[in-house]
């Protein structure tokens, strides 16, 4: 089984600060003392299912965030055909990390096994709950379902993530796969799974979102 | 030309003519019939590939194909003797028309004439193509269980509305996917248009499946195609090589066939040649008193040719009929598994092909006992057993030359000159070892003291000098060995293939079931089922060396570097047993060490792996080290679960993880079953592969009993090779009887002595036959074929005892003549 996460619209930059986000200053060197944590929490798009780890977007990131002087470390804790549901049962286990900062991509092999989009919304808001209690940083990534499970299933999963962005006040990228679902030369030849030059993209997109959950730990 | 003299010469040798002329004909039909058999199952299996693929080449993409591969598929579509058909397959949420009820199900537009080849066949009896219309939809039952719907109902998919209008009863290209996640619905392509399911950002797999009136184009065209497909993305390949565990199955079963041909066709050989050696013995005194009176070495030989030639166009004749015959019952054989327009059985080819092919057996297994005609001196009259040698030069050049023309027709039917090769390297280290332990046992038995007479006597005769019982022995034992190994190679195999699929071997598949759900859908599903815990994680470093992720990607087939399901438990599953180390976990479970993990033989062999490793894992960020403690090994049983890391329970319990289930649901009783899972617990898929296994089991029985057929034709040869042996010592048993019935001998006395030595012989032959089919079976199957193998010891005692009990029976039945002689008459035709 291989978890399929499909975008179907580049959507617009909602957040306007997006832009100046990305001009954020550099930390100061020694910033906090101490090696931060983020926890990458997926399915097979952030494990990176037949590339190796390496090449996945949690290791790159974590290259450019020590690049740039950021002390974060990233930890992939992707795990391929997983479902919302599984997600919700590994929190505790994701929790031991003492990830100060979670990125959240989940849901979307429930749309592609037709599951009520129901079922998501409710484990990604229990899961947005714990980590709030916990007083860890969350960066949702948004995800859109494919086309031909038809207007009214596509149209619920769709909008259950920006909902919950605003209820829980979570950093919200608002598509994880913006610029790479269905650009051929951006995924592997199953035509889901991004490819090292997929997965630059995407670190690429997501990295702004990231200075933002940052910032927030900064804030805490 | 003496015609009196060589009908003469047929007449008084019947019995062994008779076995001649059975094993020429047993030669003929066994290759004939399995050389037919496999152009036909080779026929079939291109067939069943196509089927189950759909077409002669398939062109695969999860995109639109690019403007250039789409012209030229264009361009081939309107060549002549080409034709080709689009399908677009994805999943979608189909729904009822009040909206009360939806099912995720997988969607199949196709176009006529799908399918090109293999049936969708429907529960009216109505042909596919006439019923899927545009507007019109044909569904699997699950989905009509599933939504309460019935045919003549409308179904809502995407924007369109279509009318149900037959069910999908079997579907021949279904095999292949195992795993689907929801009921099959059939659409005309017509009607993607109105759902507005397919276009940008839909998740769709496009295909384009040719069928070729000239399947020698095949490759060119291949070639075409793929200079315009964009590598890595869109595939072109054949249905030939679309690999598939079927047809991995196809291909060991057609080598077995080949190999049960050749072992036939040798045994038929061996047959011939004792049988006439048999009966070239009993006439040696014959051919000394006739060059006495003034013939030449030529004149018996001209004349035995002949004869041998008269009984082995008999024996062709024989052979064809009986392919003929053959012919007919394949189709009974068959039903069900070969397409209904295949025509069966020998054509003139394979009759043609296996007349040449038995002549040459026919001619080198009856050339050394013919080779000593001509040089029968008259003075054989007062000597015993003057045996044709191998000392002339001319005589081991022919005989050279029969081997070179043998090793050919081997390595012909085989298919395969390294394998041919093996196979001939293997027959004579099988007939060399069980000569060598057949010499050691026999010299053996002549140190021993025995104190009954009877079976002393028996044991002297079997030892006498100039006997020929260590060539029977030995031509016994090796056809026994040949016979014992197809025995255990098809049980081996049956078990491997067949009771993969047994009757109560689960439909339902049930994934993601929760940590906190276990107890509840444990009830809901109302049984003993096993939820298997699936814990994913990385292998991180071997011995603390990290693994190569780069060199493992790069592996054909399985790598180190992809994400693991580990588990927990703390036996072993039914189809397990451990290969090394002592236990599952062994002693190394204890407070302060590693923890122990247990690993599947299939794994190891990726990694090398070995006893005492230390292996890290890396479970969702959280690293994990633990010692190899054993190495397990299964059945390849398809449709159990299996796993290549197993830790103890404590070790993983706390880690996240889902659970597995494999049910056997009653078949009216699964639509409900899935609705009530889903309903209760929607993040549980459920999967249905009761119809793929039903079908694939019923599959795998019918080759069953094709296998076994060929292998009885092995065993008859077997049996008469038995017959000639008897008949080849039959006037050296007559002398020993005449002998003991003048020393004073009763009746009772010489049977005891003659069942005492078939007892003997049959123990010697059938004790190191079974030793060398064990130890031959378990290299094919540990091997070539990468199966597990068990001995099966209990049948090899059986086969022992039948065939001590058969040579006893049979040896006894043919002595009775013997004991019957009366010593004077006999003496009297002797002197």
């Amino acid at each position: 089984m291989k978890t399929l996460f499909v975008l179907l619209f580049i959507i617009g930059f909602s957040f306007a600060g997006c832009k100046g986000d990305r001009q954020q200053e550099k930390p100061k060197s020694g910033e906090k003392g101490r090696i931060q944590t983020i926890v990458a929490v997926g399915d097979s798009l952030t494990a990176g299912l037949g590339l190796a780890e390496e090449e996945a977007y949690p290791a790159l990131l974590e290259k450019k965030l020590q690049a740039d002087g950021y002390p974060y470390r990233v930890v992939n804790a992707g795990v391929s055909a997983e479902t919302s549901s599984g997600t919700l049962s590994r929190l505790e286990w994701i929790l031991t990390l003492k990830p100060d900062i979670v990125i959240l991509e989940t849901g979307a092999n429930d749309g592609l096994r037709g599951i009520d989009p129901q079922v998501a919304e409710n484990n990604i808001r229990e899961i947005l709950k714990i980590l709030k209690d916990r007083d860890v940083v969350v960066l949702l990534a948004g995800m859109k379902m494919v086309r031909n499970l038809g207007p009214p299933y596509v149209a619920r999963f769709n909008a259950l993530y920006l909902r919950l962005a605003e209820e829980s006040g979570a950093v919200f990228m608002p598509f994880f796969l913006d610029g790479v679902a269905m650009q051929g030369e951006l995924n592997q030849a199953d035509g889901v799974h991004p490819n090292g030059a997929g997965y630059r993209k995407i670190s690429e997109n997501l990295y702004p979102y990231v200075l933002q959950a940052i910032k927030r730990t900064q804030g805490r | 030309m003496n015609l009196r003299f060589l009908l003469r010469e047929i007449a008084h040798s019947r019995g062994q003519a008779a076995v001649f002329v059975l094993c020429v004909a047993l030669s003929l039909v066994s290759i004939v019939a399995v050389n037919s058999f496999r152009r036909d199952v080779r026929g079939v299996i291109a067939g069943d590939a196509r089927s189950l693929h759909g077409g002669d080449i398939i062109i695969h993409s999860h995109s639109e194909f690019n403007p250039q591969l789409s012209a030229e598929l264009a361009d081939l579509g309107r060549e002549k003797g080409v034709v080709a058909v689009d399908t677009r397959e994805f999943y979608s949420v189909a729904r009822k028309a009040d909206g009360a009820a939806s099912l995720f199900s997988n969607i199949k537009a196709v176009d006529n004439p799908y399918p090109l080849y293999g049936r969708v066949e429907l529960r009216s009896g109505r042909e596919f193509a006439d019923v899927l219309r545009p507007g019109k939809a044909i569904v699997a039952t699950a989905l009509l269980e599933r939504l309460g719907l019935a045919v003549g109902d409308p179904l809502l998919l995407g924007g369109a509305t279509l009318e149900i209008v037959d069910v999908v009863s079997r579907e021949s290209l279904r095999p292949v996917d195992f795993f689907n996640f929801g009921p099959r619905i059939f659409v005309s392509t017509a009607d993607l248009a109105a759902m507005d399911l397919v276009g940008k950002g839909s998740r769709v797999s496009y295909e384009t499946l040719l069928k070729l009136a000239d399947q020698t184009r095949q490759e060119a065209i291949v070639a075409r195609l793929t200079a315009k497909a964009v590598a890595g993305q869109e595939q072109v390949t054949t249905s030939a090589k679309a690999s598939s565990r079927i047809k991995r199955f196809f291909d060991n079963l057609l080598f077995f066939l080949s190999l049960i041909s050749i072992f036939t066709l040798l045994l038929a050989g061996i047959g011939m040649q004792s049988s006439l050696a048999a009966l070239l013995r009993r006439k040696m005194k014959t051919f000394a008193i006739i060059r006495a009176l003034g013939a030449t070495g030529w004149f018996l030989l001209r004349h035995y040719l002949l004869l041998v030639l008269l009984l082995s166009a008999l024996g062709c004749g024989l052979g064809i009929l009986a392919g003929l015959l053959l012919k007919q019952s394949f189709a009974g054989l068959l039903v069900g598994l070969l397409p209904e327009n295949i025509v069966l059985g020998a054509s003139l080819r394979d009759v043609v092909e296996g007349m040449g092919l038995g002549l040459i057996v026919v001619s080198f297994f009856t050339f050394l006992p013919l080779s000593g005609i001509e040089h029968v001196k008259p003075a054989a009259i007062f000597r015993k057993d003057a045996r044709p040698g191998l000392r002339r030069k001319s005589t081991r050049v022919l005989l050279v030359c029969g081997l070179l023309l043998l090793f050919g027709l081997v390595i012909r039917q085989l298919d395969d000159v390294r394998i041919g090769l093996y196979f001939m390297a293997g027959i004579f280290t099988l007939v060399g070892l069980i000569a060598l332990l057949i010499g050691g046992l026999l010299k053996l038995l002549a140190r021993c003291t025995i104190q009954t007479l009877s079976l002393r006597q028996a044991m002297r005769s079997l030892l006498r000098p100039g006997n020929a019982s260590r060539a029977i022995v030995v031509t016994l034992a090796s056809a026994l060995a040949v016979l014992f190994a197809i025995y255990l190679l098809e049980e081996n195999l049956r078990v491997t293939y067949i009771e993969s699929y047994p009757a109560d071997a689960p439909n339902l598949f049930c994934l993601d079931i929760q940590k906190d759900q276990q107890q509840g859908f444990l009830q809901l599903v109302g049984g003993q089922v096993e939820l298997f815990p699936v814990v994913r994680a990385r292998l991180h470093s071997i011995n603390d060396r990290a693994i190569n992720r780069e060199t493992e990607l790069q592996k054909r087939g399985d790598s180190l570097a992809r994400e693991f399901s580990l588990t927990y438990r703390d036996t072993l599953l039914p189809d397990e047993v451990v290969t090394a180390g002592a236990g599952l976990f062994g002693s190394n479970d204890r407070p302060g060490g590693l923890p122990p993990v247990s690993l599947l033989d299939t794994v190891v062999e990726m990694g090398n792996f070995k006893i005492g490793d230390i292996v890290e894992f890396n479970i969702q960020g959280v690293p994990l080290r633990a010692e190899v403690t054993s190495i397990r090994s299964r059945t390849k049983s398809m449709l159990y679960p299996y796993f290549y890391f197993v830790f103890p329970e404590k070790y993983l319990q706390a880690a996240p993880q889902t659970f597995f289930a494999a049910l056997k649901v009653a078949k009216g009783d699964l639509a409900q079953l899935e609705n009530r899972i889903v309903n209760k617990y929607p993040n549980i898929s459920p999967i249905n592969v009761g119809e793929t296994a039903a079908e694939l089991g019923k599959l795998m029985e019918k080759l069953s009993v094709l296998v076994t057929f060929f292998a009885s034709l092995a065993i008859l040869a077997g049996g008469l090779i038995l017959v000639s042996s008897i008949l080849a010592t039959r006037m050296a048993r007559m002398e020993e009887a005449v002998h003991y019935k003048i020393l004073g001998a009763d009746t009772w006395f010489v049977l005891r002595v003659f069942f005492l030595e078939n007892l003997l012989l049959a123990l010697l032959s059938g004790g190191a036959a079974v030793l060398v089919a064990e130890l031959g079976s378990w290299g094919l199957c540990h091997f070539l074929l990468d199966i597990r193998y068990d001995p099966i010891w209990s049948a090899c005692l059986f086969l022992v005892a039948s065939t001590a009990a058969l040579v006893v029976v049979l040896g006894l039945l043919s002595s009775i003549p013997i004991i019957r002689k009366k010593p004077g008459r006999f003496l009297r035709e002797q002197v």
